[in-house]
C-alpha cells in the first residue's frame, strides 16, 4: 500500500474533476478541452508538421507536446494555429489521442504526481463498452505505469456520495441516481452496486438548456437589451446559478411576484468582459421558472414533454420488482443542475403523488378492503451534490479496502487489458 | 509543455483563491518525489497552515534546509511543525501584501516550498566550492535519498560541483527509452550552441567512480546514473544559482515525464497506423447489399 | 524498396496466393464441428507442408496451409533492443484489436511476432487478392513504421535533452552578460 493518496479523475463531457482521495472537493475542475496545433477538424495524428524555425516545440518530433488543456485551452482557442477539441462526447471518450495527452498534462502539470507512485480511480458512464475500459487501462498501465487502477461507474459513486448526508442511515448501493450535468440528464437505477442498464433513461434537458431558457425569458422581457450579446448567455448562467429556486406552486408564485415585485425581484450587476462597461438587469420570474423545465418541460421544448418525476417513476417501474422499494426509498441527486433550492422536496412530492395515485387506482380496481402499506419515497440531497461523483470516488478511495479492489500493474501484465472488463463492487464481501 | 515548472500549482491556485475569499479549508495533496502537503485552516479562516512532509527530510535538515526555509519565509516557519509533517508554514491572509504584483510573488514563493527545501544541499555545495577554490581538495559527499531507491549525490571540488542522480526504471520499455534519452543528453552537448551547458555523463549499470565507495548502491540493469558537472559559471551569482538548482532538481521528473510522453506519442502513432491497416483490410470486404428492414408500422430496426 | 525486399515480398505473395485455395471442411473427428484444421490439427491428412520464406536470419515468414485454413506468421526485423521493444509494443497493440482485424490471430505462433489465420469463410466473404494485398502491405509498412518510430524517439530525445540543457545554458549566458564588467579581466 502506498502512503500517497489515490488520484480521482472524473472526466465528464463538459468538465473534468480531478483531485486526491480524502479531500472533500476536487483540486481542479476545468473543461475537458484540449487545444492542439492544427485546426479543429484535421485528423487525429497529422503527419509531421513542417518545422517552423526558432520555436523549439515546433521542431520535428515534439509537436505533440505543444498543447494546452482545461481553461488554458479555451484561453488559447483564439490564438492562431490552435484548435480546441473536446475528446469526450456524451460521456464517452471519442478521441483517445487527445484524451491520452489530456491525462498526461493533468498528471504532470496540474497534479504534479509521479503516476508510478499512485493508484488511480477513474469514472465511466453507465453502459460504457468494455473496449473503452480496456483502452483506458492500456493507456494508464502502459503509458503511465500506474500502480493500480479502478474504474467505477459514475452512478454508483454518486450513490456512495449520498452517504455523507445525515439522513442516510444504512450505507446501501441500491438507489436511483438523477445525474444532471451540463449536456444531458440521466436517470439511472442501481441495485447493490450494479447498474440496471435496461431501465436507464436519458432526458435531453440539462444545465445548458436551463441557461438558454433563462436567456429566452429575459430577452422576451427586454432585460437583455443593455447586455452585450456575447455576454448574454454568461449572464443567464449566473442568474440561473445564483438566483434560481424551485417553487411548490407556479400560480401562487406568479401572484406573489406581481403583488410585491420589489420584494422578489432581484438585481444582477455585471461588467462587460472587454470594455468594462457596467450594466445591470432585473431578475424576475425566471428565478422559479428556470428549474421548472424539469417538471413542466413544455414551457421550454416542444419535442420532449415528459416531466422528470414521471421519468423517474417509469425507470423504477421498469426495474425488477424486488428492488423497486429500495429504488423509491433512495433517490439521489448529483450534478450541478440539481443544485436548485427545494429541488429535492418538489421531486419527492411529485413522485409520491404518482405512486400514491397508482396504489389507490390499484386498490379501487381490486375492489377489496385491503390497503397497501404504502411505498416510501425519499429524495436525498446533500452538500456534496455538485461534484457528487468525484466526492463518492474520494470517499471510496480513502477506504483501506480500496487497494484490494484495484487491479494492480502486476495483474495487468499477467492478464492483459481484458482484466479491466470486471471490477469488484465496493463493499461486496467476495 | 516541454519543461516542468518548479512551483506547485495547487498551492498557488488555492492560496490565491483564499486571498480573494477566505473560507475554511482542509486539503491534502502531493508533489513529485513522494512529497505530501496539507493545507488547512485549523483556527481561523484567515490563518492558513501549510505543512509539508518530505521523505528525505532528516538528510535535508542535516544540510541546512531549516536555515534556507527561514531565510525564504522568515517568521512564517513554525518552530513546531504539525504532527506527521516536517515543515509547517503559517500564513496570515490579512498580512499578505495587498497589491496584486507582490501578492503574486508572495504566493509563488510559497508554491516553491518543496523546491526551497531540496535546494539546501545544492546551496551548501556551491558555497563549499567557493571555499575550496583557494585550498583545493574535495568537499564532503552529500547524499539525498529523494525516493525509495534513488539518490542524489552532490560533491564540491576545487573547480566544480558534481551532481549525480541515480534513477530506477520500473519497466523494460522505460529502461530502453530512458537509455535513449540519457544517451542524447550526453550527445547533445556536442552541439556548438549548448557547449557551455553543464557536462553530462551517464552510465547505465555501474555507479560512477565518485560514488563507487558508497555502500548499498545497486548495480542492476534497471538503474541509471547521470552525472552533471557544474562549473562555477553555472552558479556564479544568486539568480543563476537558484535557477540552476530548480532546474537540476527536476531532472528525474523531467526525464520520466518525457519517457511517458513518448510512450503516449507512440500510442497515437500506432493508433493511426492500425486504423490505416484497418482501411486496407476493409477494402478486401465485398459489398453486402443491406436492405432496410422495416416493421409493419414502418419503423426501422436499429441495432443498439 | 531495397533489392532483397522485392523478391522476398514477391515470394510471399505468390506462395500465399497459391495457398489460399480453401474450401469448407467439417471436422472428421468431432461431429458437427467445423474448425480451422490448422489450429485444431486433429486429422493429419488435411494438413499440408508448412513452408518458410526467409529474407535473412531475422526476417522470415511461415506459411502453414491446410484444407480449410492457412496460418501465416511473420517474424519482423529487430536490429537492437529499441526495435525489439517497439516491435513488441506495436504487435501487441494490434493484436489487442484483433476483433476488428478479422484475419489476425490474438497470439503469435512461438518464434514469430505476429500471426494471421485465414479461413475459408474469410476467402468466401472477402476478395482473396485483396487479403493478400493487405498482408503484403502490412509486411512492407511494419518495418517502415518501426524504424520511423525509432527515429522519432531519437529525435524527441535529442530535443528534450537540448531544451533541458539550453535552459541551463541560458542561465550561464545571463551570467556572462552580467559579468561584462571590469572585474572580468582580473
Amino acid at each position: 500500500m502506498s502512503v500517497l493518496a489515490p488520484i480521482i479523475c472524473d472526466n465528464g463531457t463538459g468538465y473534468s474533476k480531478i483531485g486526491f482521495a480524502g479531500n472533500s472537493d476536487p483540486s481542479f475542475v476545468y473543461p475537458t478541452a484540449i487545444a492542439t496545433r492544427g485546426s479543429a477538424n484535421t485528423a487525429s495524428r497529422a503527419p509531421a508538421v513542417p518545422a517552423k524555425p526558432g520555436h523549439l516545440a515546433s521542431k520535428r518530433g515534439v509537436e505533440d507536446l505543444d498543447f494546452f488543456i482545461g481553461d488554458e485551452a479555451l484561453a488559447n482557442a483564439k490564438t492562431p494555429g490552435y484548435g480546441v477539441h473536446y475528446p469526450i462526447r456524451h460521456g464517452m471518450i471519442e478521441n483517445w489521442d487527445h484524451m491520452e495527452r489530456f491525462w498526461e498534462q493533468t498528471i504532470f502539470k496540474y497534479l504534479r504526481a509521479e503516476p508510478e507512485d499512485h493508484y488511480f480511480l477513474l469514472t465511466e458512464p453507465p453502459l460504457n463498452p468494455p473496449e473503452n475500459r480496456e483502452q483506458t487501462a492500456e493507456i494508464f498501465f502502459e503509458s503511465f505505469n500506474i500502480k493500480g487502477l479502478y474504474i467505477a461507474v459514475q452512478a454508483v459513486l454518486a450513490l456512495a456520495a449520498s452517504w455523507s448526508s445525515n439522513r442516510v442511515t444504512d450505507r446501501t448501493l441500491t438507489g436511483t441516481v438523477i445525474d444532471s450535468g451540463d449536456g444531458v440528464t440521466h436517470v439511472i437505477p442501481c441495485a447493490e452496486g450494479y447498474v440496471i442498464g435496461s431501465a436507464i433513461k436519458h432526458i435531453p434537458i440539462a444545465g445548458r438548456d436551463i441557461s438558454q431558457f433563462v436567456l429566452n425569458l429575459m430577452r422576451e422581457r427586454g432585460e437583455m437589451a443593455t447586455v452585450p450579446p456575447e455576454d448574454q448567455l454568461k449572464v443567464a448562467g449566473k442568474v440561473k446559478e445564483n438566483y434560481s429556486y424551485v417553487c411548490q406552486d407556479i400560480v401562487r408564485e406568479f401572484r406573489k411576484y406581481d403583488e410585491e415585485p420589489l420584494k422578489y425581484f432581484e438585481r444582477y450587476d455585471g461588467e462587460h468582459s472587454v470594455t468594462g462597461r457596467k450594466y445591470s438587469v432585473d431578475v424576475g420570474y425566471e428565478r422559479f421558472l428556470a428549474p421548472e423545465i424539469f417538471f413542466n418541460p413544455e414551457v421550454y421544448s416542444s419535442d420532449f414533454l415528459t416531466p422528470l418525476p414521471e421519468i423517474v417513476d417509469d425507470v423504477i417501474q421498469q426495474s425488477p420488482i424486488d428492488v423497486r422499494r429500495g429504488l423509491y426509498k433512495n433517490i439521489v441527486l448529483s450534478g450541478g443542475s440539481t443544485m436548485f433550492q427545494h429541488f429535492g422536496n418538489r421531486l419527492k412530492r411529485d413522485i409520491k403523488q404518482i405512486v400514491d395515485r397508482r396504489l389507490d387506482a390499484g386498490a379501487l380496481a381490486r375492489g377489496s378492503q385491503l390497503k397497501s402499506s404504502g411505498v416510501e419515497v425519499d429524495v436525498i440531497s446533500h452538500k456534496r451534490q455538485r461534484y457528487a461523483v468525484w466526492f463518492g470516488g474520494s470517499l471510496m478511495a480513502s477506504l483501506p479496502d480500496f487497494y484490494n479492489f484495484c487491479h494492480t500493474k502486476a495483474q495487468y501484465e499477467e492478464v492483459g487489458p481484458s482484466i479491466c472488463r470486471r471490477y469488484q463492487i465496493f463493499g461486496s464481501s467476495t | 509543455m516541454i519543461l516542468l515548472e518548479p512551483h506547485n500549482v495547487i498551492i498557488q491556485q488555492t492560496i490565491l483563491e483564499k486571498l480573494q475569499k477566505p473560507t475554511s479549508l482542509d486539503v491534502f495533496f502531493v508533489d513529485y518525489d513522494n512529497v505530501r502537503f496539507h493545507l488547512s485552516t485549523p483556527e481561523k479562516k484567515t490563518i492558513l497552515l501549510l505543512s509539508m512532509s518530505i521523505p528525505c527530510w532528516h538528510e535535508l535538515e542535516k544540510y541546512g534546509a531549516v536555515e534556507i526555509l527561514q531565510r525564504e519565509y522568515g517568521t512564517l516557519v513554525l518552530s513546531q511543525p504539525e504532527p506527521e509533517y516536517h515543515v509547517s508554514l503559517q500564513i496570515d491572509l490579512e498580512q499578505v501584501p495587498k497589491d496584486s504584483e507582490s501578492q503574486e510573488a508572495f504566493v509563488l514563493s510559497l508554491a516553491l516550498l518543496k523546491r526551497n527545501a531540496v535546494a539546501a544541499p545544492f546551496e551548501r555545495a556551491f558555497s563549499a566550492q567557493k571555499d575550496l577554490e583557494a585550498s583545493g581538495g574535495q568537499g564532503e559527499l552529500t547524499q539525498v535519498s529523494y525516493r525509495d531507491q534513488e539518490q542524489i549525490f552532490i560533491q564540491a571540488a576545487q573547480d566544480r560541483v558534481t551532481v549525480i542522480f541515480s534513477t530506477v526504471f520500473q519497466e523494460e520499455t522505460d529502461r530502453i527509452f530512458g537509455k535513449v534519452f540519457l544517451q542524447e543528453f550526453v550527445d547533445a552537448r556536442r552541439q556548438p550552441s549548448i557547449q557551455n551547458a553543464p557536462q553530462v555523463l551517464y552510465s547505465s549499470r555501474d555507479p560512477p567512480l565518485e560514488i563507487r565507495h558508497v555502500p548499498g548502491l545497486r548495480n542492476s540493469e534497471d538503474i541509471g546514473y547521470v552525472t552533471f558537472v557544474l562549473f562555477p559559471r553555472h552558479f556564479a551569482n544568486k539568480t543563476v544559482a537558484s535557477a540552476a538548482i530548480s532546474h537540476i532538481q527536476l531532472f528525474r521528473d523531467y526525464l520520466h515525464y518525457h519517457i511517458k510522453c513518448s510512450k503516449a506519442y507512440m500510442h497515437s502513432r500506432m493508433r493511426h497506423r492500425v486504423s490505416e491497416f484497418q482501411k486496407v483490410l476493409n477494402r478486401a470486404k465485398t459489398e453486402v447489399a443491406t436492405t432496410d428492414r422495416k416493421t409493419v408500422s414502418g419503423r426501422t430496426m436499429v441495432n443498439r | 524498396m531495397s533489392n532483397s525486399l522485392r523478391p522476398y515480398l514477391a515470394a510471399v505473395r505468390s506462395t500465399l496466393t497459391a495457398a489460399l485455395t480453401l474450401e469448407n471442411f467439417a471436422s472428421q473427428v468431432v461431429e458437427r464441428h467445423n474448425k480451422p484444421e490448422i489450429e485444431s490439427s486433429t486429422s493429419k491428412e488435411v494438413l499440408l507442408n508448412p513452408l518458410t520464406i526467409s529474407r535473412n536470419e531475422n526476417e522470415r515468414v511461415l506459411i502453414e496451409p491446410s484444407v480449410n485454413s492457412i496460418r501465416l506468421s511473420i517474424k519482423i526485423k529487430q536490429a537492437d533492443e529499441i526495435e525489439r521493444i517497439l516491435c513488441n509494443k506495436f504487435t501487441r497493440f494490434m493484436m489487442q484489436r484483433a476483433e476488428s482485424f478479422i484475419v489476425l490471430r490474438r497470439k503469435p505462433v512461438t518464434g514469430y511476432d505476429i500471426s494471421f489465420l485465414i479461413t475459408n469463410t474469410h476467402t468466401e466473404t472477402m476478395l482473396k487478392h485483396k487479403i493478400v494485398d493487405f498482408i503484403i502491405q502490412f509486411m512492407e509498412e511494419v518495418d517502415k513504421e518501426i524504424s520511423e518510430m525509432k527515429l522519432s524517439l531519437n529525435a524527441r530525445a535529442r530535443i528534450v535533452a537540448e531544451s533541458y540543457l539550453t535552459a541551463v545554458r541560458s542561465i550561464s549566458l545571463l551570467r556572462c552578460l552580467q559579468l561584462k564588467s571590469p572585474q572580468f579581466n582580473t
